[in-house]
């Protein structure tokens, strides 16, 4: 239920942005359970969410903003558990990206304030093919996938 | 995340002892029972119980790391002594960590949240920077109380800090500064769940163990055991 709303508002952006439906042929994009974990300090916070490639051809993500942050930065994690960015990642036709706890992952730097679970954080992702996509992201108690149990 | 390498357990057969038996134990334990696969090398025929996913459990449970560090408020904190009878759960991590280490220590503090107030008081979680530059106690208490203010963070030289998360089978890097100005530093890929009757861990958290798995083992946790 709670990976509804970010659902509907992903898509409702996404549709707002570069149509859902894509009748072209290319990469066609949709941005899913996107969230914000309630950092425990006011300097940063991580992102995550998932995006899915229905289209047939590829498309890479490039970089992603957000009003909340100076910087957004984009990492993976290495098997030795060390974070490391990663300028652009790929999402291939039929395919998708996911960015989760412990794997690839979004860092918010610089916060301007802290996010409050509850509230929501707005994401631009752009892309090589796609421009852009906004995402709302709900801010969530802060933990793993049973946040707050 | 660094699960426990063969290769450590070479750099470490110099040192010899517990210690090693302690490490050879862990890395056992490691294999084939983490939650998402990603510990696949072959199963053990020594591989102990591991019933609940992610969670291990040692044939031999693993001593206190002997450790003297600073606390989150700037004063001595010796892990042994001031842990000792007490139900411990210890993680090394970093406050500069936006994903692994702020979920992990939010498992753990809405774990504890589960229990009564008279138990939740007995147990010590306590966090151990791998990054002492940048964590001072005032950072780390800062970032703690955001969890529980009452979850201790220790920071000090990172040579002790390392040497004593080796001994528990849980390896981790120097902080490494990159040409771009990015910070590397890693954490640990484990929680470590010490029994009050022997101060010695006796449950192994892999990272993405969810709340409830940790609030199911609290109860055993806290009498030292399921009898």
């Amino acid at each position: 239920m709670r990976r509804l709303v970010p659902l509907v508002l992903a898509c409702w952006a996404a549709v707002a942005l570069t149509g859902c439906s894509g009748s072209t042929a290319g990469p066609r994009l949709t941005v899913t359970g996107a969230y914000v974990p309630q950092p425990p300090m006011a300097d940063m916070a991580a992102g995550y969410l998932t995006i899915v490639n229905s289209g047939g051809v590829d498309d890479t993500l490039t970089g992603v903003t957000s009003a909340v942050a100076a910087e957004v930065t984009m990492h993976s994690t290495t098997d030795a558990g060390q974070m490391k960015a990663v300028a652009a990642f790929p999402i291939p036709a039929h395919g998708r990206l996911t960015f989760r706890v412990g794997a690839n992952h979004l860092m918010l730097d610089g916060l301007k304030r802290l996010p409050q679970a509850g509230e929501t954080v707005e994401f631009v992702l752009r892309f090589a093919k796609s421009g852009q996509i906004v995402v709302h992201a709900p801010v969530k108690p802060a933990g793993g996938t049973d946040q707050g149990m | 995340m660094r699960s426990i390498l063969p290769a450590d357990v070479r750099r470490r057969r110099v040192v010899g002892g517990l210690a090693l038996v302690a490490v050879g134990t862990a890395v056992l334990t490691s294999c084939g029972s983490s939650e998402d696969g990603r510990s696949s090398a072959a199963t053990s025929a020594a591989s102990p119980r591991a019933a609940e996913s992610g969670v291990l459990r040692p044939d031999r449970p693993l001593p206190k790391p002997r450790l003297v560090l600073t606390d989150e408020n700037g004063d001595r904190f010796d892990l042994v002594e001031r842990t000792k009878g007490r139900p411990t759960l210890l993680y090394f991590g970093y406050t500069h960590c936006p994903d692994v280490c702020p979920t992990t220590m939010a498992d753990v503090a809405n774990a504890v949240r589960t229990l009564p107030a008279a138990e939740r008081t007995k147990f010590s979680v306590v966090f151990v920077t791998t990054d002492p530059a940048r964590d001072k106690p005032k950072r780390l208490k800062d970032w703690l109380a955001a969890f529980d203010a009452r979850f201790v963070g220790l920071t000090g030289d990172f040579a002790s800090v390392r040497r004593a998360a080796r001994t528990v089978g849980v390896s981790i890097e120097p902080p490494v500064k990159s040409a771009d100005g990015g910070y590397t530093v890693s954490h640990g890929a484990e929680v470590l769940a010490f029994f009050p009757t022997d101060d010695k861990a006796h449950l192994i958290f892999t990272a993405g163990v969810p709340a409830r798995q940790y609030a199911a083992a609290l109860p055993e946790i806290l009498k030292g055991g399921t009898a």
